[in-house]
C-alpha cells in the first residue's frame, strides 16, 4: 500500500517531496545504470569470457587502472621506480585531458569577445544595424561544413580544432547576449541616462550587470556543444586529446578505455557546469 | 455644485510669471506610422510654458498622449515639429537635466537599495578611473551617508537598505526610486504613472511624503496620471490632455488651470469641500459627459488662459 501512495505522488503536481526523498530519487537512475550494465556484462561473458564489448567491472578497473597511471603508448615508458604523482601527472588520460582542456579554454577565452560583441550589437544601435544581419546569416552557417577550410587556414594543429569551436558556438552565444539585452526595460537605461551614465556605464555597469548571471547560464548550456566541436576535431585530425584516445581506442575495440573515458568527460563537463552554477548563485544572489 | 467649481476656477487667477521658463513646448506635434503609407497624431501643436517649482499634473484618458508628453520632455522621444526646451536648452538626447520616476522597472534589480540611491552621484563625480583612487573610498563613505538620510527621509527603514528591490514591496521600491531621481538634484522630475500600481494606502502614504519634499526642494514635477484626485491634490497646476472633436484622436490641451492650495496636508485637502467640487469638475470635463456633449470638452477660456501661463 506505501509503494503505491509513493507511486501515486510522481503523478501529484503538488507533491513535495521531502529532502531525504530527493536526495535518494536523484541517484536511482545512476544505480539502475550501473546494474543494467553489469547484468548485460555478466550476460556477455558467460557466452564469451574474453568479450571486449561490453567489458566487466575487473576489465574496467584495469583499463581505468592503465589510463591513469601508465603513460600512453605513443609515449615512453615510465621508470619502474616512479612515484604515483609522477604516474599520474604522465598519464594517458592526464595527457588527454589537458591537451584537450587547454583547447577548450582557449575557444572560450576567445567567446569572450563574442559576447560582448552581442551586448553592444543590442546596446548601441549603429553596431546592430552593422553587424545582426550577417551575424543571423553566419549563425544558419553549419560549422562542421567549415573544417576543410579552417584545416586550410590555420593548419592541423590546434587553432583549427579551437576555431571550430569558436564558429560554432559563438553566433548563438552572440545572438543569446544580444537577446538578453534587449529584454532589459528600455525605463532602466533610460533612468541610467537621467542619474548621469554615460554610454559605457550604461553597457557594463547597467545591462551587462544585469544580464551576466544568464549569459552564464547560457555558456552553461553551451559546454556540451563546445565539447561537441571539439570531438569533432579531435577526432578527425589530432595527435592527443579525449576524443582523439576515444577514436584510437574505438579501431582497438578497446571499450575498456573508452567507456571511463566517457564518463571521464561527462564528469569535466558536470563539474564545470556545477563550478558555474555555484559562482552565479554567489555572485549574483539578487538573481 | 460643478457650476460652483467652475466658477471658483475660473476666479482663480494666475500670478505673471516672471522667472524663466524651465519646460517649454512650442507646437509640438508627434505622430506615429500605423500603416506603410498613413500615421497616427497622438499630439497635435501643444504649446506649453511650466515653471520653475511648478508641480504640474498632467490628467487624461488612457491613450491621450500624456506618457508622450513626459518622454518627449525627457528626450526619450521626439517630435515631428515643434520645439521643446528643458532648462534653457534644447531637448535633443536624455541627460541628467530630468529626474525620471516610471511605473515600474525604476530600479536596477541587480544593486541594493543603498546601491541604487548611490548610483547616480557616483557616475556624476567619479569617473572609471576616478574609482580606482583611494579617495573614491572616502567619496563613497559620504555618499552612503547622504543616501541613507536621503532614504531615511522616503521612510524606509535602516535594516532595509541593503536588500535588493525584488525583496522589498511596489511601495518601497517607488520610494527609494524617488530617492534615487532626487539624489540627482535635478531641476525637472517627470514621474509617469509612479503611484499608478500601489494599493491606495501606500499611495496616499507616498503622495503625502512627495508633496513635502517638493515643498523643501520645489523642483519642477510634471506628474503624469490617470488618477484625478491623485492629481488635484498633488499639483499647483493641473493640464487636462484629450482630443478636442469627438472621434479624433489627436490630443491637445483641454485644460490647463491652477489648482488652489487650501492645505499642505493631502488629507486635509482631500476632505475640503473646494476638492470634492474641482473633481467632479474635472471628472465632468475630461471623462463626463463630454462624449455625448461637446461643448462640454472644450473649455477655450481656461486653455487660453493656460497658454498665457
Amino acid at each position: 500500500m506505501a509503494s503505491i501512495a509513493v507511486l501515486g505522488q510522481f503523478a501529484d503536481i503538488q507533491g513535495r517531496p521531502r529532502k531525504l526523498w530527493t536526495q535518494s530519487l536523484s541517484w536511482v537512475l545512476f544505480l539502475v545504470g550501473v546494474f543494467v550494465y553489469s547484468q548485460f556484462s555478466i550476460v556477455r561473458h558467460k557466452e564469451n569470457p574474453e568479450d571486449r564489448v561490453v567489458p566487466s567491472v575487473s576489465q574496467l578497473y584495469q583499463g581505468i587502472k592503465s589510463a591513469v597511471l601508465e603513460p600512453a603508448e605513443e609515449d615512453d615508458a615510465l621508470d619502474a621506480n616512479a612515484s604515483t604523482y609522477q604516474r599520474l601527472t604522465h598519464s594517458m588520460l592526464a595527457k588527454d585531458t589537458l591537451s584537450s582542456a587547454g583547447r577548450f579554454f582557449a575557444a572560450i577565452l576567445l567567446l569572450v569577445p563574442a559576447i560582448l560583441l552581442g551586448l553592444h550589437m543590442a546596446v548601441f544601435p549603429f553596431a546592430e544595424a552593422f553587424f545582426l544581419r550577417f551575424i543571423l546569416f553566419f549563425d544558419k552557417i553549419v560549422a562542421l561544413s567549415l573544417l576543410p577550410i579552417l584545416f586550410i587556414a590555420f593548419g592541423i594543429g590546434d587553432w583549427a580544432k579551437i576555431m571550430l569551436m569558436v564558429i560554432g558556438v559563438a553566433p548563438t552565444l552572440m545572438l543569446d547576449t544580444y537577446n538578453l539585452a534587449k529584454a532589459v526595460p528600455r525605463e532602466q537605461v533610460v533612468k541610467a541616462f537621467t542619474l548621469k551614465s554615460s554610454n559605457l556605464d550604461i553597457t557594463y555597469r547597467v545591462v551587462l550587470k544585469q544580464i551576466l548571471p544568464q549569459i552564464i547560464n547560457s555558456v552553461r548550456l553551451n559546454l556540451k556543444p563546445l565539447a561537441l566541436f571539439l570531438f569533432a576535431g579531435e577526432m578527425i585530425v589530432s595527435s592527443d586529446g579525449l576524443a582523439y584516445r576515444i577514436g584510437i581506442m574505438r579501431r582497438h575495440m578497446g571499450m575498456d578505455i573508452i567507456i571511463p573515458y566517457i564518463l571521464w568527460v561527462a564528469v569535466l563537463l558536470f563539474g564545470m557546469d556545477s563550478l558555474l552554477r555555484f559562482a552565479n548563485r554567489r555572485l549574483h544572489p539578487w538573481f | 455644485m460643478v457650476l460652483a467649481a467652475q466658477v471658483r476656477v475660473k476666479e482663480i487667477r494666475m500670478e505673471k510669471k516672471s522667472a524663466p521658463v524651465e519646460i517649454a513646448l512650442n507646437n509640438v506635434s508627434v505622430s506615429y506610422p500605423v500603416t506603410s503609407s498613413g500615421r497616427k497624431t497622438v499630439l497635435s501643436n501643444i504649446n506649453l510654458n511650466i515653471y520653475p517649482g511648478e508641480f504640474v499634473a498632467v490628467l487624461g484618458e488612457t491613450g491621450c498622449g500624456k506618457s508622450t508628453l513626459l518622454r518627449l520632455v525627457l528626450g526619450q522621444e521626439f517630435p515631428m515639429s515643434g520645439t521643446i526646451v528643458v532648462d534653457g536648452k534644447h531637448v535633443n538626447r536624455i541627460d541628467s537635466r530630468c529626474g525620471y520616476v516610471p511605473q515600474k522597472y525604476s530600479l536596477f534589480p541587480d544593486r541594493t537599495m543603498i546601491e541604487n540611491v548611490m548610483y547616480g552621484p557616483e557616475n556624476a563625480h567619479c569617473g572609471w578611473l576616478a574609482r580606482l583612487l583611494p579617495s573614491y573610498r572616502t567619496f563613497k563613505r559620504t555618499l552612503r551617508i547622504q543616501a541613507e538620510e536621503q532614504l531615511v527621509r522616503m521612510g524606509l527603514r535602516a535594516s532595509d537598505l541593503n536588500k535588493y528591490p525584488h525583496q522589498l514591496s511596489g511601495g518601497m521600491q517607488q520610494r527609494v526610486a524617488i530617492a534615487q531621481a532626487l539624489m540627482m538634484k535635478p531641476p525637472v522630475l517627470l514621474m509617469d504613472e509612479a503611484f499608478s500600481a500601489l494599493d491606495p494606502s501606500t499611495r496616499a502614504s507616498l503622495q503625502q511624503q512627495l508633496r513635502e519634499i517638493w515643498q523643501e526642494t520645489r523642483p519642477t514635477v510634471l506628474f503624469v496620471t490617470h488618477n484625478t484626485s491623485e492629481a488635484l491634490l498633488l499639483g499647483t497646476r493641473l493640464i487636462i490632455l484629450g482630443p478636442h472633436r469627438e472621434g479624433s484622436q489627436e490630443s491637445n490641451v483641454l485644460l490647463d488651470m491652477p489648482l488652489p492650495q487650501s492645505s499642505d496636508t493631502i488629507s486635509v485637502r482631500k476632505q475640503s469641500t473646494e476638492f470634492h467640487e474641482l473633481r467632479e469638475f474635472v471628472k465632468l470635463r475630461a471623462y463626463g459627459a463630454s462624449h455625448s456633449n461637446d461643448e462640454l470638452r472644450v473649455v477655450p477660456e481656461l486653455t487660453e488662459r493656460g497658454e498665457a501661463l
